[in-house]
């Protein structure tokens, strides 16, 4: 119960802390959420004082402080002309032009006539009638250059006035309205591109840490288990590497534990195959001497008894402890390219001598042709060794032993054939059991059929490949 | 079986299998030195010309000592001897000796065994041994018909294929073993060319090719030279 506590931990703790992931993605979601209440205003805001800044910037940034400077400016001039002589104004305009040297201006006195026009100016009637005046205002206002009259006097209140012509793109610099846009925009997009980066750069971290776990679980040591990973975070996937982490020490465990019993079987089984077969070896070197020694006829057809029966158990052990071992996953086969015919033909020439001692006729039918299984060269040999060994020990009494290479479903097949009584029999019974099931084990692993037909007249037993082979060669 | 002082070393740590197993040995006239541990093994080899070797000994293991002796001299024949399961030791034994019996053992088997080993290893005397009515000498590549005393000529590839049977006395070699083992080559078409050299083979030694007895057909499975 501790224990569970223990290993849980880390991941409750990982949903409070800041850090978590969910904690992170929750404030970029939040981010999201709050952008057009948040930033569109913003936005607006940023486009209003961009707008605003602009323009009194463009104001005092012009020359002569813009327009309406220009005005307050000149209405000034004409007031400090008050009590001057006509001279002293025409003096006074050409101070004035040195400090407007872009403009034109010229002055009218309260006659009407036009005085010194700096520079001359070909539209100014020499006597101004109020028409004229009219005409001239009508043609100023709004016009480029701009163009201010001021009565001259205090208050500017005199009956002559001056004027002057500025050209517009000396008190302006240009039109202001819609300058705050290209603001607005950039605003708006780099917003957009920070929130977009942000997700971007959170899903690359989470990203970049699966594959670092991911790579981790896919690298493996010599046993198949991967290495433990370093655990730099504690949001859920330093959670998820912790609890990988004690998985692969559970791994760990067990295959050290599995290696032990491995070898504690192993040596169990050595042990007693040592054990059991010490004394049988005895027993069957003392029949042996027994045999040289002179007996009656009883005597010889007991101890030949023995022998067989000795012979018998020691198959049989060999049988039961190979067959312990190899379905306790101990015995590892390696497939390979066999050439089954010529393994069948090598393994009945070496059965020979025994079933001709035995009486037996031999009928080995198989081509001079290679039929090729993918199977563990010593697991086959195993198969026919086991095979054959039934024959001599079960079906001797038939006195016919046939191997033949024949076709059964389709395939090529190997075909063990006898004329014993069958496998029903009673005398089979015994010990054919480990055999034929070590050979239907090693069949499976190697993917063969093994398939028997017994009847009174003999037994025959099939051997082939579960799938097509692909390559027969020709074979039939 | 004529054979004397051909000295054989034993190791064995079971005193009934070794006393019964050297008892048998010496009773086929081989001089056998009996060790029950393997510690003094490759002082003891020294002019032997076989070792019978128990896998499960006290101290150093049956692997071990075999692997030491192939190390020292490649050339002497070491013949396993165990009573484990065979599945298990068969192919790390089989790694450096060069031939296995499981326990328990026929002990004919036994000695047959070590006769094959004996023989390819061309440690056998210049006696000759009697194959039906011929005297092979194997040391001095001849054969004698036993009768006449006349020595029979034969070629270069049937000579070859006479003694690799020979050397394989008892056993029954497939085609395929011995057109491999004479011509060198992979057997695939080698059917015909076998045929015609055994044919010549047979009509120089055999007393009558129509019904040979020295170089035996067992049929469907390949050749065979008993004595």
């Amino acid at each position: 119960m501790n224990k569970r506590n223990d290993s849980q931990a880390p991941v409750r703790k990982s949903r409070l802390l800041p850090g978590s992931l969910q904690g992170q993605y929750l404030i970029i979601v939040l981010a999201a959420f709050l952008f057009i209440p948040v930033i569109i205003p913003l936005a607006s805001l940023t486009y209003t004082i961009v707008q605003w800044s602009s323009k009194s910037d463009m104001e005092s940034g012009a020359k002569y402080g813009g327009t309406s400077g220009l005005l307050s400016d000149w209405h000034a001039h004409a007031a400090n002309m008050e009590g001057k002589s006509d001279a002293a104004i025409d003096e006074a305009l050409i101070e004035l032009k040195r400090r407007y040297p872009e403009a034109s201006m010229f002055w009218v006195d309260a006659n009407g006539a036009t005085r010194s026009q700096l520079p001359p100016q070909l539209d100014i009637p020499a006597q101004w009638t109020p028409e004229e005046a009219i005409r001239f205002m009508k043609a100023s206002i709004g016009k480029d250059p701009y163009t201010v009259i001021a009565f001259l006097g205090k208050e500017n209140a005199g009956s002559s006035f001056m004027t002057i012509r500025m050209p517009r793109e000396a008190i302006s610099t240009g039109n202001p309205n819609g300058s705050g846009t290209p603001y607005y925009i950039a605003f708006v997009f780099v917003m957009f591109s920070v929130f977009v980066a942000m997700s971007l750069l959170f899903f690359r971290h989470i990203r970049r840490r699966l594959l670092r776990l991911q790579s981790a679980m896919a690298r493996q040591d010599e046993h198949g288990i991967p290495e433990p990973v370093a655990i730099k975070r504690w949001d859920e996937i330093g959670a998820l590497e912790y609890s990988f982490n004690g998985m692969v020490a559970q791994l760990r465990d067990s295959r050290q534990r599995q290696s032990e019993e491995e070898q504690l079987r192993k040596s169990l089984v050595a042990n007693l195959s040592h054990d059991l077969r010490t004394p049988l070896t005895i027993m069957q070197g003392h029949l042996y001497q027994l045999r040289e020694e002179p007996l009656s006829p009883k005597g010889q057809q007991s101890v030949s008894v023995m022998q067989g029966k000795a012979e018998g158990l020691g198959e049989l052990i060999d049988n039961l402890l190979a067959y312990t071992l190899m379905t306790s996953g101990r015995y590892k086969l390696t497939l390979e390219a066999v050439d089954i015919v010529r393994l069948a033909r090598e393994s009945a020439a070496s059965w020979y001598p025994l079933w001709e001692r035995e009486g037996l006729e031999v009928d080995v039918r198989l081509p001079h042709e290679q039929l090729i299984w993918q199977g563990d060269r010593a697991g086959l040999q195993r198969m026919l060794d086991n095979l054959f060994q039934n024959v001599v020990r079960h079906a001797r009494d038939g006195g016919y032993i046939g191997l033949a290479l024949e076709k059964r479903h389709g395939r090529p097949c190997l075909v063990f054939s006898d004329k014993g009584r069958g496998l029903n029999s009673e005398s089979s019974a015994t010990g054919a059991g480990v055999g034929l099931a070590i050979v239907d084990y090693l069949a499976d692993s190697m993917g063969l059929v093994r398939e028997t037909a017994s009847s009174e007249e003999g037994t025959r037993v099939y051997l082939y490949e579960k799938t097509k082979a692909k390559d027969e060669r020709g074979f039939f | 079986m004529t054979t004397n002082s051909i000295k054989l070393l034993y190791i064995e740590d079971d005193t009934e299998i070794g006393e019964l197993v050297t008892e048998q040995l010496r009773s086929k006239s081989y001089e056998v030195k009996w060790l029950k541990s393997g510690e003094e093994a490759l002082r003891e080899a020294e002019g032997c010309s076989l070792v019978v070797l128990d896998v499960m000994l006290p101290g150093l293991d049956g692997f071990t000592i075999g692997q030491r002796l192939k190390k020292a001299n490649p050339d002497l024949p070491i013949l396993m001897l165990s009573a484990r399961t065979s599945i298990d030791d068969k192919l790390q034994g089989l790694e450096f000796a060069d031939d296995y019996v499981t326990k328990p053992f026929h002990p004919d088997e036994l000695s047959a065994r070590i006769e094959v080993l004996l023989r390819r290893g061309g440690r056998r005397s210049s006696e000759p041994t009697k194959v039906k009515h011929l005297l092979v000498y194997e040391a001095e590549n001849r054969i004698v018909h036993a009768d006449t005393g006349e020595e029979l000529a034969l070629g270069g590839k049937q000579f070859h294929i006479f003694m690799f049977l020979f050397r394989h006395l008892g056993q029954i070699l497939t085609k395929e073993q011995i057109y491999e083992a004479v011509w060198g080559e992979s057997y695939l078409d080698g059917d015909k060319t076998l045929m015609v050299h055994i044919r010549h083979l047979r009509e120089k030694i055999e007393k009558d090719p129509a019904s040979p007895e020295v170089v035996e057909t067992i049929r469907g499975l390949g050749y065979r030279v008993r004595a």
